[in-house]
């Protein structure tokens, strides 16, 4: 590592001043002249057939300039990144209350909302289907004409029923998971223009824009190389703006106004229309042997989708994936439904249905430990997965694995090594109760068997001497803007101040697949180096013929081209670049693509089954719990994880932070409370999210050496994991701390009250 | 947002002749905190806006013979840096602490608090057990009532539509009295309250866990902020020697609150709670010898 100039030290944002500065331009920052702004009107009922809709007041506003129905989508009324079953606006049913039925573009916002008051819909209520294990029977009502099960998905491997027969032990509870909303900051916004060309641009942060093209030309029925989309700078995402959210509805009242229209979702909107976070009820078996190895495991999902498929069919076999943990059991079956309900509609989220799952099996080593007395991390460590190892699922394990890395490394933590002392309670408030808790999670890198994974970039050479980079996937606060500065910077022998990065555009970045299932770094980057290692040799070609050296005893190093054996001799990037303009009035420009390895096997009927790549991390939590009020403080967060080599170390740290206090949102805050398909908690004083005051003073971050050799200078992806384990290591942290089991989350202080009463009442 | 008429007042008179003006079609903006949201909600009726913000008059923390005066433009800030709170007032800088977040504490103002009425409203609760007064004035007529007084339900109070708040006020706190502002949010900053309590006791000169005075009072259990007599009596009338006397206590909240369940909390677990953070509360003083500060 020692070697490297920039990999693996921490380099400052590169877009940090100018968010700072407020310079940045966000969607919803943008204005054009003539711009005229757009409404929605949402459905009024969860679920409802739509008898007539009538525009004409609406129409007849002045100021008003476009009212859109179902009737004016010119291709598809349909998307969804799987199945295009969502409506941009609803012909005949609406499945949600956030469902799209008319929108207006009007002369100003006013309008826009009055305009929107002036419609009037007729509906025929149906009855809500509400609850996602009904929702599976025969006799529920149907949200779509297909029933209810979106997706099905059965993976058996050894025999359960003989494990269960062998095990000393048998754990069996079911949990339960809320839904979690992404919270970025800023809402689904953008502005869509008809350019003059006739090229529609949207401008809409997203985490694709190449697929967004794709899936908008279908709906739009244009050449989707008259669609230009620029999906970044993005004010946040975490899964939220993979699929498409208000594109389609701007392009199409862009397209039928011929002005630029925009569109702002306020907090409460963007609340009630877009995705979620699966909530999912997990029923789990685990059979254990007296000295803990685990011997069966079976599991059964339950998805809640809400409305439209979206990505809940790839979410729920995410979840099958991880839903044994990263540990060796050969007998397993795991049986997963993905269901269609009113409740609102659920989609990608960071973790992608591991967190759920890690919730319930981190859950239930950690009582398998206490029944057993074993201690918790040894039977982790005892049943953990290494390299080489057949996963529950059945795939082998090709790449690095850190399970049992991670897990000796909570060792090094401060939190471990002084946990004792941090767990002595203050005798003068008996009421609070210390406790410490772990959980390890693991989260595949990349989109899996049988779908295309691609990382593509663009390397432009520049007059300074420096390149542009071009890469199609979006910064929406991880940092990938930065990491791939310093991978072009580091394969470029080049400083990175003369590096610049593109990002999220179609017109000058390449396709490089979705920015999500943490494998922003690893296929981009991986491009990134395939594109530069052919610059290098464009470069070498062209010093060879400036410095009379062969281009085989030629070095690329700090910014210039030398002779390997007589540094001295050398030629600058820049001589380099005014030599290629002065010869042919063009600088090279060169790509790279780089096609993600794949697991050896697939997983029959589990499409995108198995991953190849995991990163692994342990969580660890010290808390505690005021037995008089139910609150839970998390005092100490500590997180190891196997990153491979580490590109960024602050922004590994700065992933790690904030994917602790999401991941503490989840177990503890955050519950999005639906009933009968109405969103009760639409804003932030409801919907709570932690505040800085609720966060732990300290989250350490402690990496394992552990190189994965396929990724780009050794590293992979951890933004999912390091959120997934966290609500686990609380919750296992309140069970040590006052002896009360977390089955639901979030464990609001009332839960975990209304549990302390009742274990006082059966003591 | 409907298009509002803006009116701004320099002056108390300039605000009492707007408000007689406009009677039932006006509202004041004091700090914003609370009306700006509302007005974006559409959740305002009123057509003219009176924004007072600027009346030097109304704005200032000070001391006059032995009593507190707290203007009602006076930020939630302000009285958290103001040392005459800190000492004479500290139950209330305690309430104004878990107010909102620094951005919300630098707009909102005390007025503003009361004004609202909301039965969650935290310093409603220290103003009390510090048994403030409220002046009230409109442009032929002034009154002052008991802080107690003044609400009559959510979002309820006796200010007529020509009134305006123009002081409050409220006794210094004495060397031997000791007290504490408790609430119990969803999360530790930003939150509304799920419940909150504020007690100020006096200590008696005889005994050492006896105390002559003890004022209690409740917030978010009720329609509006509530006194807990019972539980005042029960402390004035015996001695507060171990937690087990002190959580029987504790347990007369529970005839003081009539709490509704909403999406914050459930009826029960505001009953219990307002059991709890009483008890806690006082097992805080209790370990301090009760003592003001630790």
């Amino acid at each position: 590592m020692k070697d490297f100039k920039y990999i693996g030290k921490s380099v400052p944002r590169i877009d940090a001043a100018d968010k700072a500065s407020g310079k940045i331009k966000y969607m919803s920052d943008l204005n054009f002249p003539g711009m005229l702004f757009g409404k929605i009107l949402r459905a009024k009922y969860p679920h409802a057939l739509i008898k007539k809709i009538d525009t004409s007041q609406a129409k007849a506003l002045p100021g008003v300039v476009a009212v859109v129905t179902w009737e004016d989508v010119p291709g598809l009324n349909g998307f969804g990144i799987v199945v295009p079953d969502q409506p941009v606006l609803c012909e005949d049913k609406v499945r949600y209350i956030g469902d799209a039925v008319v929108a207006v573009a009007a002369e100003t916002k006013e309008i826009a909302e009055e305009a929107i008051k002036l419609i009037t819909v007729e509906y025929e209520p149906l009855p809500i289907v509400d609850d996602p294990i009904k929702a599976t029977q025969p006799d529920s009502p149907k949200v779509h004409t297909d029933g209810n099960i979106h997706l099905h998905t059965k993976i058996s491997r050894g025999d359960v029923k003989k494990g269960f027969k062998e095990a000393d032990v048998i754990v069996e509870h079911t949990y339960y998971t809320g839904m979690q909303e992404h919270v970025f900051l800023e809402t689904e916004s953008g502005v869509s223009k008809l350019e003059e060309d006739g090229t529609l641009s949207v401008y809409a942060g997203s985490q694709y824009p190449q697929r967004d093209q794709m899936q908008l030309s279908r709906c739009l029925a244009l050449n989707p190389r008259k669609i230009h989309v620029v999906s970044y700078p993005v004010g946040g995402a975490f899964g939220g703006k993979d699929e498409l959210t208000i594109q389609p509805i701007l392009g199409l009242l862009a397209l039928k106004t011929k002005r630029p229209v925009k569109i702002v979702m306020s907090r409460e909107e963007s609340i009630i229309s877009y995705w979620k976070r699966h909530p999912m009820i997990m029923k789990y078996k685990t059979g254990v042997k007296k000295d803990g190895t685990l011997i069966a495991n079976e599991v059964k999902i339950y998805a809640d989708t809400g409305a439209y498929a979206s990505l809940g069919g790839p979410v729920l076999n995410l979840a099958i994936e991880h839903a044994c943990g990263p540990y060796k059991l050969s007998n397993v079956n795991i049986d997963g439904y993905c269901i269609y309900t009113n409740n609102g509609t659920s989609g990608a989220f960071r973790g992608f249905g591991v967190p759920q799952a890690t919730f319930a099996m981190e859950t239930q080593m950690d009582i398998i430990a206490e029944k057993l007395r074993i201690d918790p991390v040894e039977l982790r460590r005892k049943n953990a997965l290494r390299r080489g190892d057949i996963a529950p699922i059945g795939n082998r394990l090709t790449t690095s694995v850190g399970t049992v890395a991670v897990l000796d490394g909570i060792r090094k933590t401060k939190l471990w090594q002084n946990r004792e002392k941090y767990l002595v309670n203050d005798f003068k408030k008996p009421w609070i109760k210390k406790g410490f808790g772990i959980a390890l999670t693991y989260q595949g890198t990349g989109l899996g068997v049988g779908l295309p994974d691609y990382g593509g970039a663009i390397l432009k050479f520049c007059k300074n001497g420096g390149f542009e980079v071009g890469v199609g996937l979006v910064d929406y606060g991880q940092g990938i803007g930065t990491s791939y500065a310093q991978i072009a910077a580091e394969a470029m022998k080049c400083p990175i101040d003369k590096i610049n990065v593109l990002l999220g555009d179609t017109d000058t970045t390449a396709d490089s697949g979705p920015t999500s299932a943490s494998r922003g770094v690893y296929t981009g980057g991986k491009a990134i180096i395939i594109a530069a290692e052919r610059m290098i040799k464009i470069l070498k070609s062209k010093a060879s013929e400036i410095l009379g050296v062969s281009a085989d005893n030629l070095t690329a190093s700090d910014g210039c081209i030398c002779a390997s054996n007589e540094p001295e001799k050398k030629v600058f990037y820049e001589e380099i670049a005014s030599r290629f303009m002065n010869e042919t009035c063009h600088l090279p420009q060169t790509e790279g693509y780089f096609l993600m390895p794949v697991a050896d096997i697939k997983i029959k009927d589990a499409f995108g089954l198995p991953h190849n790549i995991f990163a692994f991390s342990a969580h660890l939590t010290l808390i505690e719990v005021n037995t008089l009020t139910g609150q839970t403080k998390v005092l100490k967060g500590a997180e190891v994880i196997d990153a491979g080599d580490v590109i960024n170390r602050q922004g590994l740290e700065g992933q790690s932070e904030g994917g602790f206090v999401m991941g503490m949102g989840y177990g503890l805050f955050e519950n999005m409370i639906v009933e009968k398909g109405i969103f009760k908690t639409t804003n932030f004083s409801t919907y709570i999210i932690p505040s800085i005051e609720d966060a732990p003073f300290e989250i350490e971050t402690v990496t394992i050496v552990n190189p994965e050799e396929t990724g780009p200078y050794r590293a992979k992806g951890v933004a999912e994991t390091v959120m997934g384990g966290t609500a686990p290591a609380i919750t296992n942290a309140i069970y040590n701390a006052v002896g009360v089991r977390i089955f639901k989350i979030p464990a609001t202080s009332e839960v975990v009250y209304t549990l302390l009463k009742e274990k006082e009442k059966t003591e | 947002m409907k298009a509002l008429n803006y009116l701004r007042a320099d002056t108390i008179d300039n605000a009492l002749q707007y408000l007689d003006e406009f009677k039932q079609d006006i509202r004041i903006l004091a700090g914003g905190t609370d009306l700006v949201v509302r007005l974006k909600q559409d959740m305002i009726k009123e057509n003219n806006i009176l924004d007072i913000s600027r009346i030097k008059e109304l704005n200032g923390i000070f001391r006059k013979n032995g009593t507190i005066h707290v203007l009602p433009l006076t930020t939630h800030t302000d009285i958290l840096e103001s040392e005459v709170i800190e000492k004479y007032a500290f139950i209330l800088r305690e309430a104004c602490a878990t107010i909102g977040s620094p951005q919300i504490r630098n707009r909102g103002t005390l007025g503003g608090n009361i004004a609202n009425a909301s039965p969650a409203g935290d310093s409603i609760s220290a103003l009390f057990v510090q048994t403030a007064k409220l002046k009230l004035k409109s442009i032929n007529s002034e009154r002052v009532v008991s802080i107690e007084e003044f609400f009559t339900g959510p979002g309820k109070t006796i200010l007529e539509p020509n009134e305006l708040l123009v002081d409050i006020f409220m006794p210094e706190l004495e060397e031997n009295e000791i007290g504490f502002f408790k609430k119990l949010g969803q999360r530790n900053a930003l939150a509304i309250a799920v419940l909150n309590v504020a007690v100020k006791m006096r200590r008696s000169e005889t005994g050492t866990n006896t105390f002559d005075r003890a004022v209690v009072a409740f917030g978010a259990v009720a329609p509006t902020v509530v006194r807990g007599r019972r539980v005042e009596k029960a402390i004035v009338s015996s001695s507060l020697d171990s937690p087990e006397q002190i959580h029987y206590i504790a347990k007369l909240s529970f005839r003081e609150v009539s709490p509704i369940s909403d999406i914050r909390a459930s009826l029960k677990y505001r009953q219990d709670m307002s059991i709890n953070l009483l008890y806690e509360g006082l097992l805080g003083l209790s370990a301090n010898d009760w003592k003001r500060k630790a």
